[in-house]
């Protein structure tokens, strides 16, 4: 199993989103960067990402309107999402996104390092 | 003239003393006869004089006599009995002025009564009654005047209905509603706190999230031996931006608790708003620099209002509209007459807010549990909708249609001259 993946990070507070990516550089994995939906797709192009953190809601494009729009792009379809969210019902949302895991805010280093862990592509 | 015995107590039939006629119940025709149709003789009696008879006295519901010309009681029947409470002996001739209250006597009510009877020919009149025992009933009275061919008036016919039972009703009722409406208000006030508190808990969620990661992150690091200079002051400075952002959230979020509550006072005065608006740009132009605001205002327009909330107001505006747009783009601010207050309106370039988004920001703690949240404007936009709500304006957003970019515009009222 690899120890190192392609994480695409799509939150939209700056200060959230900036550490975030710290945190699973310093991991070794490879991260990219998205404040909102939008700029995720753009991102994503010809970068596929093989873990996507993505925050619940967000301007612009929130994660409904961005899986939507992923579905319809084919982007990146084989790419485990975790849900990032303050949300009550994260569970409910997520299983509706159709993610494959969530993270409820506020969480540690631990628990991010972790949920990127257990989506890690199998080794090839 | 006299219409039957009214003593003792009601009676359903009335005896004719007619040489042993049958009585006639006044549910109906004999029971022993068949239903076919009555005799001529009791139709002819039911259809002449003795008929009307028949029909007043077997009223029990509605007092129904006649007055003469100044008011004294002719006639009586058992409605009347009942209601009023006097046998047909001892009010027949007594003026009709002693059915009523004292006040009402002084205020001469039944001769004004009679008189506008007399006028119009009928009057109706709701009010309180009194029997002869001295109780009080509500009343319901139709008082008609009879007239003879010239025109002239030659007596009252007076129908009055008790109505206590009623009235009484109603007003349980009026009291189970205005109950029922206090109740509710409650609960949806319960309703709107509960919703204020989800909200809060949630805005308040994601800065914590990203002081608890930043702070966590450097501990880590130090763990680790790899907290170098650099990383620490990035790391500091995430944990001072996010507990900054933290505290506006709070302040944001008692300011919409008093808001709402309606504790917080809003004192209005004749205010120049393009004064305001020039302050407000001011202090962002230092950070922004000039050239991004662009104002078109005339020299002065005054509404009643709060100067600082409308900076408040403003300062969101201006903020919103210069954090979703490029720093090259420029904002335009405009004021304006319009419709007997002014117009003010914040207008970019950027990606655009679209209206449902915007309906759940304004909307946040008091429709519906859905918030189209967005992040970033924090609380703002529903903080001014409130202002300019106390401010008895209008606040609206929107996309720009000319091109991309939101706009929104705000109404205030003009002092009251």
């Amino acid at each position: 199993m690899t120890t190192r993946a392609r994480v695409l990070v799509i939150e939209d507070d700056d200060t959230l989103r900036e550490t975030l990516a710290e945190v699973l550089v310093d991991e070794g994995h490879d991260v990219r960067v998205a404040a909102h939906g939008a700029q995720a797709l753009e991102v994503i192009g010809d970068w596929q990402p093989e873990i996507v953190l993505l925050d619940l809601m967000m301007p612009v494009m929130d994660a409904y309107e961005f899986r939507e729009r992923q579905r319809q792009l084919g982007a990146a379809l084989d790419a485990k999402v975790v849900i990032l969210s303050a949300a009550r019902d994260i569970a409910a949302a997520a299983s509706r996104l159709e993610a494959d895991d969530w993270i409820a805010k506020p969480f540690g280093v631990l628990e991010v390092l972790d949920a990127v862990d257990r989506h890690l592509p199998a080794a090839s | 003239m006299r219409y039957g015995s009214c003593t003792g107590p009601p009676r359903t039939r009335l005896e004719l003393n007619r040489g042993g006629r049958r009585p006639l119940n006044a549910e109906g025709p004999p029971a022993s006869r068949s239903r076919e149709s009555l005799p001529s003789e009791q139709a002819g009696q039911l259809r002449g004089e003795l008929g009307f008879h028949l029909l007043v006295e077997a009223v029990q519901d509605y007092a129904i006599f006649l007055l003469s010309t100044e008011g004294k009681v002719l006639t009586w029947n058992i409605g009347a009995q009942r209601i009023k409470g006097y046998a047909a002996d001892e009010i027949i001739g007594q003026h009709f002025s002693r059915f009523y209250t004292d006040e009402d006597r002084a205020a001469d009510r039944p001769g004004r009564l009679l008189g506008l009877a007399r006028k119009h020919g009928r009057v109706e009149d709701e009010g309180w009654r009194v029997r002869s025992d001295g109780s009080r009933f509500w009343a319901d009275v139709v008082v008609t005047a009879l007239r003879d061919a010239g025109g002239a008036t030659y007596g009252y016919v007076k129908i009055t209905r008790d109505l206590t039972e009623r009235r009484a009703s109603e007003e349980q009722h009026r009291n189970l509603v205005a109950e029922r409406r206090a109740r509710e208000a409650a609960e949806e006030a319960l309703k709107a706190r509960d919703r204020f508190l989800s909200i809060a808990s949630h805005e308040l969620k994601t800065p914590v999230a990203a002081l608890q990661l930043a702070a966590d992150n450097l501990v880590r690091a130090r763990g680790r031996g790899r907290l170098d200079d650099e990383r620490l002051g990035r790391g500091l400075e995430r944990i001072v931006s996010s507990t900054e952002r933290l505290g506006v959230l709070v302040n944001e979020l008692l300011d919409v608790s008093r808001l709402t509550s309606g504790s917080s006072t809003i004192e209005r005065r004749p205010t120049d708003v393009v004064a305001v608006l020039g302050e407000v740009i001011g202090r962002f132009a230092e950070a922004v620099g000039e050239r991004r605001i662009r104002l078109e205002a005339p020299a002065t327009a005054v509404i009643d209002g709060d100067p600082s909330r409308l900076d408040q107001v403003f300062t969101n505006l201006l903020d919103n509209a210069l954090k979703y747009s490029d720093p090259s783009e420029t904002v335009e601010v405009a004021v304006a007459d319009d419709e007997g207050g002014v117009r003010i309106s914040v207008a970019d370039r950027g990606i655009g807010l679209d209206e449902q988004a915007l309906d759940g920001r304004f909307e946040a703690f008091t429709r519906g549990d859905n918030v189209a949240h967005v992040q970033g404007l924090g609380l703002g936009l529903f903080i001014s909708h409130r202002i300019v709500e106390r401010h008895d304006g209008r606040i609206e957003g929107g996309l720009r249609g000319d091109g991309p970019g939101s706009i929104f515009r705000v109404w205030l009222p003009r002092p009251a001259s």
